[in-house]
């Protein structure tokens, strides 16, 4: 039986590229909605209903509708890195929400972050 | 020989449907094994009409001695307070509840109907629904708060959407065979032998609990799913990974959510839209915490636990 809704296959080579390219565009200065955080359940499925309604091969939309930075935010008084994030894959540095399926690096941060 | 009578009120009968499926005992044994005499049960019972009714009064009138009486479903108050809306053998069933009630030696109340409104009690709570001695967490409900039976006990409360089985069967072999005595009942009236530990208790989900490597979908072997699927196992006291459905199974090891059915809120949040299967949050942090557990202790170990996670956590172990 296979799962639902789960991680591709992982090819480890393909996750660095891409993790190299979305290190590249945020450095390059993509402004991504890193505000407001998700402050109620309310707020993230609407940030989340709209990454559903986003192509999913357009990355600059996801990155900018998630929020992702490549640094970490605070907020409430917490940091919110994506290492403490329950959709954070930690041995593949590797972003789990099913509307990002993203490579990640354990310091960036994202507004949908929970933990 | 204990006389058993079960009535249901503003009820789907699903407690009947559970209670028919009960294995340790079965309905059969408690007839065969623990000396029960059902007088009326309403998937059970032969009569019909007046020949029920006059079972009920008989039990009213002591001429048969009423040693447990079951209620299953709320107590419908509506319209205006009179329970016209669930009339039975002739009058509002509400008026058969307190007078029968007042009669048995002792009154079990059976899902989460029954004890304090459950589903039909969600406001705005057209049917005025009540459980027999709770409104939700209000103590009070059909019955009110001092209320005790015959022998001194409050309504035993045995909650769920519906109650597992054998929860069902084996309270009323305790009452029957005398052993009511034994029973010790926690502030909500139910039996602490099955509501003290918590649905988590004995989940396969644990490792990932421990690990806080969530599910992200429904179905999925891998990952806790309280994280972000709304589970209310580490919160909910029920013994469902304990005493297991049909012998080999439960909610959360078939990767769907608690939903707290054994707590008097339920269903939770008042069904509001988004609420239902994903965990409520403020600033990233659960709404509800674990019991117990505080907000700074849960950030605290989340982050030491998901840093000393084994690659194996994040992988599904549980393959063909």
């Amino acid at each position: 039986m296979s799962e639902t809704a789960s991680a591709p296959p992982v090819d480890a080579a393909a996750d660095e590229r891409l993790r190299a390219e979305i290190a590249a565009r945020l450095k390059a200065g993509l402004e991504t909605e890193a505000w407001p955080r998700a402050e109620t359940s309310e707020m993230v499925n609407e940030i989340v209903a709209r990454l559903q309604h986003a192509t999913p091969e357009d990355l600059d939309a996801k990155l900018t509708i998630a929020g992702v930075t490549d640094h970490t935010i605070e907020a409430d008084e917490i940091e919110q890195p994506c290492e403490t994030c329950m959709y954070y894959l930690v041995h593949r540095r590797f972003c789990e929400l099913p509307e990002l399926m993203i490579p990640v690096e354990p310091q960036w941060s994202c507004r949908l972050w929970r933990i | 020989m204990a006389n058993l009578l079960w009535l249901q009120g503003g009820a789907c009968s699903g407690n009947t449907m559970s209670f028919l499926n009960a294995e340790e005992p079965s309905a059969c044994d408690l007839v065969t094994d623990f000396g029960i005499n059902v007088l009326w049960q309403p998937s059970l019972g032969l009569e019909l009409g007046d020949d029920v009714k006059a079972i009920l009064e008989k039990c009213i009138s002591g001429e048969i001695q009423l040693d447990i009486f079951v209620f299953e479903g709320t107590v419908v108050n509506a319209p205006d307070g009179t329970g016209e809306w669930n009339r039975f053998c002739g009058r509002a069933m509400k008026e058969w509840v307190k007078e029968l009630s007042a009669a048995a030696q002792f009154v079990v109340a059976i899902g989460d109907c029954a004890t304090w409104g459950g589903i039909p009690a969600t406001a705005p709570n057209p049917s005025e629904s009540q459980g027999l001695q709770f409104l939700k967490r209000e103590h009070g409900g059909a019955l009110g708060a001092s209320f005790t039976s015959k022998a001194g006990l409050p309504v035993i409360n045995i909650p769920g959407c519906p109650a597992h089985p054998d929860w069902v069967t084996q309270i009323l072999v305790a009452v029957a065979t005398g052993r009511a005595g034994d029973l010790s009942l926690d502030e909500f009236q139910r039996p602490k032998t099955f509501f003290s530990s918590f649905t988590q208790t004995g989940c396969t989900r644990n490792m990932h609990f421990a690990y806080k490597v969530s599910a992200t979908a429904f179905g999925q072997r891998k990952g806790c799913l309280f994280y972000d699927l709304g589970c209310r196992g580490p919160m909910t006291h029920s013994p469902c990974n304990r005493i297991l459905w049909n012998r080999v199974s439960s909610k959360t090891r078939a990767g769907m959510p608690c939903l707290g059915c054994t707590e008097p809120e339920f269903p939770f949040f008042d069904l509001a839209p988004g609420t239902v299967f994903k965990t409520q949050t403020v600033m990233g942090v659960p709404k509800d915490l674990p019991a117990g557990v505080d907000k700074k202790g849960y950030v605290k170990l989340t982050a030491a636990a998901k840093g000393a996670a084994p690659a194996w956590a994040e992988e599904d172990i549980f393959v063909v």
